[in-house]
């Protein structure tokens, strides 16, 4: 009897913890229509991913207050200078939210260049980077998988979106595939369809924007 | 009585130990994207993935009516309609605040008119602290969001940090009410019958450590814990620091509206449009508060009729209570439940 009770209550005060912990998720606070171009190398493979990604408009200007420093209403990209470099850098934890497959295989990105952000006319933010392999690309299948697996950040292909192909030898084909329910997924995502998810499964790949390449 | 300090210190070390373990088996934390909301969230299912999707829908359905409201003012009362929905979906998601009161809640004398003001009182300081740092470091410093968000870091590591602490103390207290009610219950069933009970303990904690009045000879009539008496002193003032630590780590959404609604030159519209947002966190956390404090009330009454048993319950649980109040404090100090976060942008 003696050290029952400080173990018991131990053991719910673990299990409280568990639940608590698992109590925690969020729902996505930034929303960012992606735009993507594959860049050839002059070998006629892969050599990167050229991303222009738009943030939400709130997020543009929460992430922009303060920096206009002159002023005048706009935000020149000198003025969203620093702000790229830290998003860029930030991204590298997240591996830019870009999982490529070349052939079979995991395909890792060097750091980011040409990097650099713009504002429209309502400072509605675009973020520009080009994501270079570090390997140099096999024959076979490529494909990017965008998504943010946490699901903090709600990324996805516009309508229509079209792949663009730079010094890509001729043959070569890039498709776009939006995610199953993405179209639905702010307004239906259904319990059964949650639940039909093992429990294995990573929960943001499911709506993974994924671009495959095919070369004849 | 065979309570000695020694004795509460261990068991409130081991507890702490056996917490920060678990912890550690737990854990990677990340940082953030763009400098953006990072981190673990565990893949949504059922109920959890709808209200995921419906505060998304909110969320992004803010935008949209901010932009309205100020193209044409009286839109405005549809953005805060808005606000006050996203405010009930928000905190059942995420969110600490409710965590952090529930636990509190059963931890300390509750009642549900309790909980329901702690709630409302947290949500409101929520509100303020988010409207007191954009109109001070947007509006009146003209700061940029990398400024906002270590303000925001400051805040939420003085609010953890205020939670841990917080917690401990309760612990402390908690821990030795639940030792004296324990040894006065056991000294009660070698000594007597356990029908037969011995009613008059004042197990509560008067702050003193060392005065553990147990009036033991006191026989003849069953008395289960009557929460008045059982509720501790002081609960009002442990509650305001429960609700003012909850508070003072204001929630990412709002300061999103708040700076959107700056920038389209609407601040005062996103002001209100904050607290609409906390009325509705009110709600949803005064609802989840009176589940605990109701189940809690359950608890206690189940064991009630068992005498000492009952008092040993309601210390137990209050305990228990203490013990993830620190759990909280520590996981959320050390980011492991980032369920949404500032941008460092």
């Amino acid at each position: 009897m003696k050290f029952l009770a400080p173990v018991r209550i131990a053991l719910f005060a673990l299990a409280a913890l568990g639940l608590a912990s698992t109590a925690a998720r969020a729902h996505p606070h930034v929303w960012v229509t992606l735009n993507s171009e594959l860049v050839f190398g002059s070998d006629g493979t892969v050599a990167a991913v050229r991303h222009a990604w738009t943030f939400d408009e709130m997020f543009s200007a929460f992430a922009t207050q303060g920096l206009d420093k002159d002023n005048d209403g706009k935000l020149s990209r000198e003025e969203l200078k620093e702000l790229a470099e830290v998003n860029v850098t930030s991204l590298e934890e997240f591996n830019y939210f870009s999982a490529a497959k070349n052939a079979g295989k995991d395909v890792a990105f060097d750091k980011p260049k040409d990097y650099w952000l713009e504002a429209d006319k309502d400072n509605v933010l675009t973020l520009h980077f080009t994501l270079p392999l570090k390997a140099k690309a096999e024959k076979g299948e490529f494909t990017i998988d965008v998504y943010d697996p946490t699901f903090f950040v709600d990324l996805s292909f516009a309508d229509g979106t079209v792949v663009k192909l730079d010094g890509a030898p001729a043959g070569c084909a890039a498709e776009v595939k939006k995610p199953q329910s993405q179209g639905t997924a702010q307004t239906n995502l259904s319990e059964s369809f949650f639940n039909s998810l093992s429990a294995s499964s990573q929960f943001g790949s499911q709506f993974a924007n994924r671009i495959t390449l095919r070369c004849k | 009585m065979g309570l000695r300090q020694p004795r509460r210190i261990a068991l409130t070390l081991a507890l702490i130990g056996l917490g920060v373990a678990s912890l550690g088996a737990l854990a990677f934390a990340q940082g953030s994207p763009f400098g953006v909301g990072p981190t673990s969230a565990p893949a949504p299912s059922g109920i959890g993935a709808w209200i995921l999707a419906e505060q998304a829908r909110f969320f992004r359905a803010l935008s949209a009516a901010i932009r309205e409201a100020k193209a044409d003012g009286s839109a405005a009362y549809g953005l805060f309609w808005l606000s006050f929905l996203y405010g009930i979906f928000h905190a059942a998601g995420p969110g600490h605040g409710k965590a952090v009161i529930s636990a509190y809640l059963l931890a300390d004398g509750s009642t549900i008119p309790r909980g329901i003001l702690l709630s409302a009182l947290a949500a409101l300081v929520q509100a303020l602290t988010a409207i007191a740092l954009v109109g001070i470091a947007a509006v009146l410093l003209g700061a940029t969001a990398r400024a906002m968000g270590e303000a925001v870091r400051i805040l939420e590591i003085g609010a953890f940090g205020i939670i841990i602490v917080f917690g401990v103390l309760l612990a402390w207290r908690k821990g030795g009410a639940f030792l004296q009610a324990l040894a006065v219950w056991r000294s009660g069933s070698v000594a007597h019958d356990q029908t037969h009970d011995h009613g008059h303990r004042h197990a509560h904690d008067h702050g003193h450590g060392h005065e553990q009045h147990v009036h033991d000879e006191h026989c003849g009539h069953s008395h289960g814990p009557e929460p008045a008496e059982l509720a501790g002193r002081g609960w009002l003032k442990r509650g305001l620091i429960a609700a003012g630590a909850v508070g003072l780590r204001p929630c990412s959404g709002a300061i999103l509206v708040l700076v959107f609604t700056l920038s389209q030159g609407i601040f005062l519209i996103g002001v209100a449009s904050t607290f609409a947002m906390a009325a509705g966190t009110a709600i949803t956390v005064a609802a989840i508060a009176v589940l605990a404090v109701g189940a809690k009330e359950v608890a206690v009454w189940l064991a009630a009729g068992r005498g000492g048993l009952g008092t040993v319950a309601f210390r137990g649980i209050e305990l228990v209570g203490a013990f993830v109040v620190i759990a909280l404090g520590v996981l959320l100090l050390s980011g492991l439940m980032a369920s949404e976060r500032m941008f460092p942008v």
